[in-house]
């Protein structure tokens, strides 16, 4: 037996005042069991998907960076829908977040560093739920295999027949991947109304998609590649463009109209012990013009903190031209100024100064990397230059 | 016909992954001049086991019931065959307090090394020429698995994986369609691997894989069966050894 209820609208009450009533929610269904033979076998599937991703070294284990992603989540959906879920953030240093059929969350580390603020994070969390309210993936599930199996007959079927139906079969590959396109639509209509009625303004989410365009941009650009964002989505897409989100989440945003704090010194705060680990492995993605612009951003919010001026140094030794090495090493300079506990910010230093020429000041360095971490995996490589 | 499996497989990617059935050329490997100590401690590593059904298309529709009676049936069927060979078989206590991370990586290690195995070994065409595999069976993951918890005093490990995907009617009556239009198409997937690793030195002392195992999983007559295929070439206990002690 089930009870259906309909969804209060606490949160938006504890919340300052709207210039427009918030929109309803959905009726939620606590506890909610699936019964049929797909959806079940889905979810068993889930489970065990689970198990695996439970006890994964992947998984970030900071006790304070979890409950931030928590609070945020339950703040966007309200805490009736945000209990049962389970959310593990991975680290894998992309912009993306999922909800299984079971009502696990994964959170890529990722998008950790490129929200901005707990609103922008909210979006994204919200939008994966959505997904997950909406049973998203039991609907996709049928869709393709109804679409896999009528596939399979008029592939036969012409075999047998020798009518072409090459025109037929690709307008059933496409029917798939516009119906995941109108999925992520629903989902994203339904988790702009979460953010509506909770704290956050709306408004985060089609501001997120932006940056995630001005990203993608930096990207092509220090690649020497052309950067375009399109309107309208290609066959296989299964999600609308960035650009096509972007605006369309603009006008609805501005239909609810709601005000509120976007929180972007909680953001700050929350991240802040993994921060260090974000910006190490988004440095090794190679991507220099999409890395400058996060760094860029981030700065915006915090100022050049010695955490994003290492990163920074980084970074530009990691392009490594004869120019890079210079500004590199000036950044590790300031990074050491404001403040650097890091040992690898010495390293790094002294790699950059005895590449550019200056090897006096580069043993410096080295030295002091290795009097602060003497047992460092490369300690026996530094020595090794610091003896020639 | 190509094309159509093209088409397909464009519509599959995007729902899951299919692994493609391949015809092992030899099936079990064991280490020459291994012999079971009597009276083994087994400890059963948690099975992975995945039943369902397949569709038209060829699409795994997973079945939680199918799961659950596999899981089951399996169990119980590997514990009296144990016992009829005169080996203590214990699940492995997944307790609280034991490493569950390390756990999974071994987990993770065991997968891997048997689809080395499979691969490297036993398709001699896939060996390389930096290898002798002919006579041999030289594959570990480590000593070190001594150190996982939760196995003091057990002698070896036992792992075990199956995946169903039985033909619906759909696939059934395509098959006969598509014979019909010279089609070659396939209905039902059934494979299945079962490893024992030597808990002293973390070898890999006897590995049997099956692309097309046969036994319905779903009930205990057809688990047993199953059991009976997934343990072919399981070492025998030396007597020999059992009386030099």
């Amino acid at each position: 037996m089930r009870f259906a209820r309909l969804a209060l609208l606490l949160a938006a009450a504890a919340g300052p005042a709207a210039a427009k009533s918030p929109p309803p929610l959905p009726t939620y269904t606590p506890a909610y069991e699936p019964s049929t033979v797909d959806e079940r076998g889905l979810w068993g599937e889930a489970d065990e998907e689970e198990r695996k991703l439970r006890d994964s070294p992947l998984v970030v284990r900071d006790e304070t960076v979890n409950a931030y992603v928590r609070r945020v989540f339950c703040t966007t959906v309200g805490q009736d829908r945000c209990k049962p879920v389970r959310i593990y953030v991975v680290e894998v240093p992309r912009f993306n977040a999922m909800m299984a059929p079971n009502g696990m969350m994964v959170v890529w580390s990722g998008l950790l560093l490129r929200a901005r603020s707990e609103a922008e994070l909210g979006a994204v969390l919200g939008h994966e739920f959505a997904h997950f309210e909406l049973r998203h993936g039991l609907a996709a599930f049928k869709r393709a295999r109804n679409i896999s199996d009528a596939l399979s007959w008029i592939g036969v079927a012409g075999g047998l027949s020798g009518v072409n139906t090459f025109g037929l079969q690709w307008a059933l590959i496409g029917s798939f991947y516009r119906f995941n396109r109108d999925q992520e639509r629903q989902a994203d209509e339904l988790g702009l109304k979460y953010l509506a009625a909770s704290p956050y303004p709306a408004g985060a989410m089609p501001e997120l998609w932006t940056h995630v365009m001005a990203e993608d941009d930096a990207t092509k650009v220090a690649r020497g590649r052309k950067p375009r964002q399109h309107y309208s989505a290609g066959f296989f897409d299964t999600h609308p463009t960035d650009l096509d989100r972007a605006v369309t989440l603009t006008k609805l945003a501005a239909k609810y109209g709601d005000s509120g704090d976007a929180a972007f010194a909680g953001h700050r705060t929350g991240v802040t012990p993994v921060l260090p680990m974000l910006l190490a492995d988004q440095i090794k993605l190679n991507d220099f013009g999409g890395t400058d612009y996060i760094l860029g951003q981030l700065a915006q919010s915090s100022g050049w903190t010695s955490d994003l001026l290492f990163a920074r140094a980084e970074l530009y030794r990691a392009r490594g031209n004869p120019r890079d090495l210079v500004t590199a090493a000036g950044f590790y300079g300031d990074a050491i100024r404001a403040g650097c506990t890091a040992p690898e910010a010495r390293r790094g230093l002294g790699l950059s100064l005895m590449r550019s020429g200056l090897a006096s000041d580069g043993r410096t360095a080295l030295a002091e990397y290795l009097q602060l971490k003497p047992d460092a995996a490369d300690a026996k490589a530094i020595q090794a230059l610091l003896a020639n | 016909m190509k094309m159509i499996a093209f088409l397909r497989a464009a519509i599959v990617a995007a729902a899951m992954l299919v692994s493609a059935p391949v015809l092992a050329q030899e099936k079990t490997g064991l280490k020459p001049g291994f012999a079971l100590a009597p009276n083994a401690r087994i400890v059963l590593m948690r099975p992975s086991i995945k039943v369902g059904a397949q569709s038209t298309g060829g699409m795994f529709e997973p079945n939680a019931d199918w799961t659950a009676q596999a899981r089951d049936n399996i169990g119980k069927a590997l514990q009296s065959t144990q016992v009829r060979l005169g080996n203590r078989v214990t699940p492995y206590d997944d307790a609280a307090g034991n490493d569950p991370v390390l756990l999974g990586q071994y987990q993770n290690l065991f997968k891997t090394l048997a689809g080395s195995v499979i691969e490297f070994q036993f398709f001699p065409g896939n060996r390389l020429p930096t290898k002798v595999r002919k006579g041999k069976f030289n594959w570990s993951i480590g000593q070190e698995v001594t150190r996982l918890p939760g196995l003091a005093g057990a002698d070896y490990a036992l792992f075990i994986n199956t995946e169903d995907h039985y033909g619906s009617a759909g696939r059934k009556a395509l098959q006969i369609f598509g014979a019909m239009a010279g089609v070659g198409i396939k209905s039902g997937l059934h494979i299945g691997y079962a490893g024992l690793i030597d808990l002293k030195t973390g070898e890999l002392v006897w590995l049997n894989a099956d692309q097309q195992m046969g036994g319905d999983v779903r009930d205990a007559v057809g688990a047993t069966k199953r059991v009976n295929q997934l343990l072919e070439g399981f070492p025998a206990a030396s007597t020999a050894v059992a009386s030099a002690r």
